[in-house]
């Protein structure tokens, strides 16, 4: 998703700020990149493609200026070219305009602004907001004023910085587009560092000392810093340490980001885990959902987060509880009835338009919201009633990795903290706490690349898996979908007899996942040995208890573990083959195209 | 010219401590719950080091998933060894990562920020000669036996006879950009490139000075030297859970039961659970997320992280690789005894046992002392273990 950076006295580092800033917002997807500063005058740099381009671009024109604005532009209106990069200008050149977000009602609005004569150069949405500016200005309005006046205009989601004439300052207001603020250090004469980002590594290697700005709110960024409300009144804000760093964005060694994050797992259980589950008193401690006992659940949740919806659906059904499933697209779009279910959005940024606004639906009738989410400060932490942090550290890789192993940890921790019994909990606990080191010998062992050299241009690639493994199977295929651009699909096991098995033949491996000796894990050796007689390879990802080696070309081995532990360790397995099989390809896995990391629009 | 930057060799694996190397490289091996790597970088970063350069090789993402970019804020760049050509070679890798002078240390031995700094100054006074680090060691026979005379090192052998030298290179050295070049144009043996031919070679003309350190600089050479390193560990100090009382360090997020006695000098990592009625220590250190049932005696010990240690087994001198599994009523008697490896036997070797990574032992099984149990192997109910068991191996009763 776009990306926004800007700072203030930052002196001659000014475009050097801008520029890394927005290489450490790369990792959100983006498609074209510019910057703006303000020196003698305001002048802007602007190009398509990489983050490279742009600085090959400024290397033949450099910019000087003591404070600026960059952005990452992921397109929505207008297809990715110079013109339709931000920032965006109006009709003098002399206001800089960069956006997250669309603005609903922009078409009314450029067409009122062409009527008075502005002449608008690029596709977008974003364009119209320089051009009110000017009309403002013109009316001679402040510069502040204008920016104001502008705002007021727009309907939709937005994040927006913009510089104003010669004023020597940042303009910025959100609505429902993340932006924060940094507080940086003192500089010369009493002023300070400020930084203004849609997210936080953009300018931590400068400041962990971050405000997060609200809907509604506007902020002024020059030797001091204003937050005032849509009346221009003064708001007090609280200045959060983030703890992240910077530096967690280098790769240290990986070739992705993707296999650093799949090589992280161990570390990011042992991060969700530590200090909740206690196995010396048998009991799970999570303080956010104290008082929370939901008699049924709404999962609302997208893509990778949405599969981990579907397991935890499994884990309060078999606590007893009714829950269900739901892609927050369509809960936002037709909401069912919601009682009193306890509604759960699961979003590893916090910032997912889809689930964020299913959340609100749910709100706005009454229900009790929960997040599950990797972001502090993130919209869907700020704006639901409890939130439980899945504590995975960040993740740069688009293809969610260790966070989709995170919220299947967190979420039995909120079940046994919620719903389960206390025998559950002694039985689970321990369990639970193996997950890291049994985590650990499956990246330690793994014969995922050896597979991946075999199958990787295959036709066609299928999962199955019942229960627990079934949500594993659709997520194996997203993961193999994403970063390889292959075809590939997951069903419950007992589903392909009723349709997809047409589509098995010799080139289409199937990866089976069967742990446990039970009559699960029986049922789905019935359903490889259906896929074998159909010529198919077949894959089994196994813990050796059944037979399923029996039937299978190739084995993935996980060690032995309690069913709902199981679905982890499958998945690390899958996700190993999912890499690999991109690596083969020679795919950019950190950054597959036409996905981006956190997706801010419905 | 100040020496900012530090090659830091951690590619090799370290064959003499297998089986605890067959998921990771030596470095990363246990020194009172921390690797042995991170120890060195401890001197490093305390010495003035403000850029690290990890040459890694062998099951290096255990490394890097370890240290990530940075330790202690000093930034890391990570080179790649493919193929474990020797130290030379390793070093060469690491060309294009440096820039100016550096300090190139081994990365398998605990040492301390006295001895860098030490090499940092002679460096710093001289012309861009070569300083090389010794101490004096009675077991130079396992190391490089090395002459110092005037403040020049006069001799290298590489496993001198016993008793020929005293003095030990100690893997510490410092050297200017020209190292390279002399490093590239030293001769291959038998396809490997080792730092020490050039610098036998530089020797030779008279170029290399030697300093003589007295810091700590504690090396595992064997299994059961690791009960060693962790006990010179714990003497010193260098431990990084909080101390509760002297001697004894506990992490903030592990439970330890009210009835359970913690006997200095001992560390218990993060998420450790420590049953009623258990003792632990003295000399131990316990792994994070590691789980101890009730009256479980631990002494002399190195448990590495992900164990399990169900209720009442008693267990001394002995060393625990990761995510070792021991059900009830273990024992493991403990040392002196002879352990054969390979050809070799060494006698009178304090050690009950090595269980490597994942061993998995069935309930009531005697150690007997100076077992070595190999990766992944599995000891049924009430078996009796001597000598070896091969990784992966099923011993039944």
């Amino acid at each position: 998703m776009c990306g926004i950076i800007g700072c203030v006295n930052r002196g001659e580092r000014t475009l050097e700020t801008l520029v890394d800033g927005l290489e450490r917002l790369e990792y959100r997807g983006y498609d074209s990149s510019g910057v703006s500063l303000l020196g003698e005058e305001l002048s802007v740099t602007k190009t398509a493609g990489k983050i490279a381009d742009l600085r090959a671009a400024l290397e033949e024109r450099p910019l000087d200026g003591r404070l600026g604005v960059g952005h990452t532009r992921w397109s929505t209106h207008g297809p990715p070219t110079d013109e339709n990069a931000h920032p965006h200008l109006d009709c003098s050149g002399e206001v800089a305009v960069v956006h997250n977000g669309i603005i609903e009602n922009y078409q009314g609005l450029r067409d009122e602004l062409a009527g008075d004569g502005h002449t608008f150069t690029s596709d977008t949405d974003t364009e119209v907001v320089p051009h009110l500016i000017e009309r403002a200005l013109g009316r001679g309005a402040s510069p502040e004023a204008a920016f104001r006046d502008a705002i007021a205009q727009l309907e939709g989601s937005y994040a927006i910085a913009a510089v104003v004439g010669d004023e020597e300052a940042i303009f910025a207001a959100r609505s429902d587009s993340p932006l924060v603020i940094g507080v940086g250090k003192e500089c010369a004469e009493g002023d300070r560092e400020y930084f203004l980002a849609s997210d936080v590594p953009a300018f931590r290697e400068y400041t962990g000392k971050v405000i997060y700005l609200d809907d509604g709110e506007f902020a002024r960024l020059e030797s001091e810093l204003a937050v005032t409300d849509s009346d221009g009144q003064p708001v007090e804000k609280t200045v959060n340490t983030v703890e992240w760093d910077a530096e967690e964005t280098g790769k240290s060694g990986y070739d992705h980001f993707m296999l650093k994050e799949i090589h992280e797992q161990p570390r990011a259980l042992r991060q969700c885990l530590s200090g909740r589950a206690d196995e010396l008193a048998g009991t799970v401690e999570l303080e956010e959902v104290d008082d929370v006992s939901p008699s049924s659940v709404h999962f609302v949740a997208m893509g990778t987060s949405y599969h981990a919806a579907l397991y935890g659906v499994h884990l309060f059904q078999q606590a007893g509880v009714p829950a269900q499933a739901f892609h927050a697209s369509e809960y936002a779009t037709v909401t069912p009835p919601i009682g009193d279910a306890l509604v759960i959005g699961i979003t590893q940024s916090g910032e997912t338009a889809d689930t964020v606004s299913a959340l609100r639906e749910a709100r706005s009738r009454g229900a009790r919201t929960l997040a599950v989410t990797n972001t502090v400060g993130s919209t869907a932490d700020r704006e639901c009633d409890e939130t439980l942090l899945i504590q995975s550290g960040p993740e740069i890789g688009v293809a969610a990795s260790k966070t989709f192993t995170g919220q299947l940890a967190a979420l039995n921790l909120l079940t046994l903290a919620t719903v389960e019994s206390g025998r559950t909990r002694r039985d689970v606990v321990p369990e639970l706490r193996e997950l890291p080191g049994r985590v650990q010998s499956i990246l330690d062992d793994s014969n995922a690349e050896e597979i991946a050299d075999v199958y990787h241009d295959s036709r066609s690639f299928f999962f199955i898996g019942r229960s627990y493994q079934y949500p594993v199977a659709l997520e194996g295929a997203l993961k193999l979908k994403e970063i390889s651009y292959e075809h590939a699909e997951g069903f419950s096991a007992g589903d392909l007899k009723h349709g997809p098995l047409a589509l098995v033949d010799d080139d289409t491996p199937v990866f089976a996942m069967v742990t446990g000796d039970d009559e699960i894990a029986r049922k789905t050796v019935g359903n490889i040995k259906e896929v074998e007689a159909r010529d198919a390879p077949v894959v089994a990802v196994t813990d050796g208890q059944s037979n399923a080696e029996l039937y299978a070309d190739h084995v993935l081995r996980i060690p032995e573990a309690i069913p709902r532990a199981a679905a982890v360790l499958t998945n690390v397995q899958l996700q190993l083959v999912a890499y690999h099989v991109a690596d083969n390809l020679g795919r950019s896995i950190d950054k597959p195209r036409n996905l981006a990391k956190s997706v801010t629009v419905e | 010219m100040n020496v900012r930057t530090a090659v830091v060799l951690a590619a090799g694996e370290g064959t003499r401590l297998r089986p605890l190397t067959e998921n990771r490289p030596k470095p990363m091996l246990s020194a009172g719950n921390r690797p042995i790597l991170e120890h060195v970088l401890d001197a490093l970063v305390d010495a003035g080091i403000e850029r690290v350069v990890l040459v890694v090789g062998y099951r290096r993402t255990r490394v890097q998933e370890h240290f990530g970019p940075d330790y202690r804020d000093v930034p890391i760049e990570y080179v790649i060894q493919d193929k474990q050509l020797g130290s030379g070679h390793a070093l060469l890798e690491a060309r294009d990562a440096t820039t100016g002078p550096l300090v190139v240390v081994n990365g398998d031995r605990v040492i301390d920020s006295g001895s860098v700094e030490e090499v940092i100054e002679r460096f710093e006074s001289g012309e861009d000669e070569p300083v090389m680090a010794v101490i004096e060691r009675e077991d130079a026979h396992r190391y490089g036996g090395v002459r110092l005379a005037g403040g020049e090192i006069t001799r290298l052998v590489e496993k001198p006879d016993p008793g020929a030298f005293r003095l030990i290179n100690a893997g510490i050295y410092a050297f200017g950009d020209a190292i390279f070049d002399e490093i590239a144009a030293t001769s291959r043996e038998s396809g490997e490139l080792a730092l020490t031919d050039t610098i036998g070679r530089l020797m030779e003309e008279g170029r290399v000075a030697g300093v003589k350190i007295e810091g700590v600089w504690v090396d595992a050479t064997y299994p059961w030297d690791l009960l060693e390193v962790t006990s010179e560990v714990l003497a010193t100090g260098r431990v990084s859970e909080p101390p509760r009382e002297d001697g004894v360090w506990v992490a903030e997020s592990a439970a330890v039961h009210a009835d359970a006695t913690l006997r200095p000098p001992v560390a218990i990592g993060a998420d450790c659970v420590v049953g009623p009625g258990s003792v632990i220590g003295p000399e131990v250190a316990v792994g994070e997320s590691t789980t101890i049932g009730a009256n479980v005696t631990l002494e002399g010990s190195v448990v590495d992280p992900d164990s399990r240690l169900d209720h009442g087994s008693t267990i001394v001198d002995a060393v625990f690789g990761q995510d070792v599994h021991l059900k009830a009523d273990a024992t493991i008697p403990g040392g002196p005894a002879d352990v054969r490896v390979d050809q070799e036997v060494f006698e009178d070797q304090r050690l009950g046992a090595v269980l490597a990574d994942r061993v998995g032992v069935g309930g009531g099984v005697t150690f007997q002392p100076g077992s070595l149990v190999g990766s992944g192997a599995r000891i049924g109910d009430g078996a009796v273990v001597r000598g070896h068991v091969a990784s992966g191996a099923e011993v039944v009763r």
